[in-house]
């Protein structure tokens, strides 16, 4: 079912968006493998950063359509630009959480990492599949409620993990390191569901 | 202090001699006067030391990993005794050196024969207490390397504390320092199981954070070396959900009695 018509607009727009949703997937997925295999899977981090800098030129290519003169634009530019932004965070987190690793010489990983990392990879999954059909103009409904539901895993699991280094006894300096790394993969997890936010008042303004 | 406090040698402080190297004192002290003087100068020595205002149970005084300890009886009160009975036998290789008020010669005597390795009486001066500290380390130090003169012999292993490196047929197996530390604490121990919150306490001298798969990692890491130089034999078997076990087995032996695999362990399993 179509929710949208759309006319004579710039589908190139929608074709990009996917192909943002698709890198943030991808971003996702090799941090979730670099964590389950760390530390001899670190060189995954030169990947991720690859895919921090295809994440940028994608944004950058629908900005720059956007703002083209006479540019027909499918639904609301700012959306789109905020649209645009919010993927473009989920790629930068993955990789500042993959850089981190690297800078900080974590020797080892800690499970509630490659949990919220897991929990990641599923949420862009459906951010993925939400901006596939956007583009087909179906219903997002779905793909938007598994967002927040996973947003909800990963936030109870990183306020757990967080909590959990502030037991007595433990090396202040992997107390440092982890709560920065927890955050910034919750961060990105946030900016899955902003994603979805944004979708989803793209999908209102459109009935 | 060490680690997030650790006190680095000011610019142009004395170096750190010799004998004091890598000694890891803990100050159990509430006397604020004492404890500035003593570890001003301490600071200025390079010594990594901890200053605690209150006694703290024996497990984690082994976390700390320390050398020695210097304790003032008066601020444990009446518990004082037990508490120096139980830091001796826990840790057996602790220097304590008591540094108290004025006491009775049997209250010395007691306290000499429950384990401390020396009596000061305050007030005393800062440096008395250092060379005294020096002197147990010393004594310790010579004690353990007589003690510890021989190799190691695991399996094909031959693991030599006095070069912190394992070797198999002369072959060295470039065990970094922590791998050598796990490799020589489960030998310590051959065929009992420890708890990997307690291998993390014991090599990396803190408490595990719920999760943490640095040991998991370190044994990973220690397999493939053990596994590279010594194929024939299976050293480290895991126990799912408790920890490691060290225990050399032929593998030829154990092929033809059971096949059995042992997969490492991926996930933490207990709880917080």
């Amino acid at each position: 079912m179509r929710l949208f018509g759309r006319g004579a607009t710039d589908d190139r727009v929608l074709v990009l968006l996917e192909e943002s949703g698709a890198n943030a997937h991808r971003a996702s997925a090799m941090l979730r493998d670099m964590l389950a295999g760390f530390p001899e899977r670190s060189e995954l981090a030169r990947d991720i950063l690859l895919c921090e800098q295809e994440g940028d030129r994608i944004a950058h290519d629908i900005i720059h359509r956007l703002n083209e003169p006479g540019s027909r634009p499918p639904y609301d530019a700012r959306d789109l630009h905020a649209l645009v932004s919010a993927l473009d965070d989920i790629v930068d987190y993955t990789e500042q959480t993959a850089d981190w690793l690297g800078l900080y010489g974590v020797e080892a990983p800690m499970a509630q990492a490659e949990e919220l990392s897991d929990v990641l990879t599923r949420a862009t999954v459906a951010v993925e599949a939400a901006l596939a059909d956007l583009h087909a103009g179906d219903d997002l409904s779905v793909h938007l409620v598994e967002i927040h539901q996973l947003e909800n895993d990963g936030d109870r699991l990183s306020r757990d993990a967080i909590a959990s280094l502030f037991k007595n006894g433990i090396d202040p300096m992997v107390v440092i390191r982890w709560k920065d790394i927890f955050e910034s993969l919750e961060q990105a997890i946030d900016s899955c569901e902003t994603v979805a936010h944004l979708l989803e008042g793209i999908a209102l303004k459109k009935r | 202090m060490w680690d997030d406090s650790v006190a680095t040698r000011p610019e142009g402080a004395p170096a750190v001699a010799p004998q004091s190297a890598g000694v890891r004192l803990a100050i159990v002290d509430s006397d604020s006067g004492f404890v500035r003087v003593l570890t001003k100068r301490l600071e200025a020595m390079g010594w990594q030391f901890r200053t605690l205002a209150a006694p703290v149970p024996p497990d984690e005084l082994v976390a700390m990993r320390l050398n020695a300890i210097v304790v003032d009886l008066a601020l444990l009160g009446p518990r004082s005794w037990e508490f120096l009975e139980r830091v001796c036998d826990a840790i057996p290789g602790l220097g304590v050196i008591v540094c108290t008020e004025r006491s009775s010669v049997a209250q010395r005597v007691r306290g000499l024969r429950l384990g401390a390795d020396d009596w000061i009486t305050k007030p005393c001066h800062p440096e008395e207490v250092i060379a005294r500290v020096e002197a147990v380390a010393r004594r310790r130090r010579r004690a353990a390397a007589r003690t510890d003169a021989g190799p190691l012999v695991v399996g094909e292993v031959e693991i030599r504390p006095d070069q912190y490196q394992a070797f198999v047929g002369g072959q060295t197996l470039d065990l970094t320092r922590r791998e050598f530390e796990l490799l020589q604490l489960l030998a310590e121990a051959p065929g009992q199981v420890l708890q990997r919150e307690e291998v993390y306490q014991r090599v990396w001298g803190y408490a595990m954070a719920h999760g943490d798969r640095s040991v998991d990692v370190f044994v990973r890491k220690l397999r493939q070396k053990l596994e590279a130089a010594s194929p024939g034999w299976r050293y480290i078997h895991t126990h799912f959900g408790i920890g490691y076990r060290l225990d050399p087995e032929s593998k030829l032996a154990a092929d033809t009695e059971e096949p059995q695999q042992e997969p490492e362990e991926s996930r933490v399993t207990s709880g917080p």
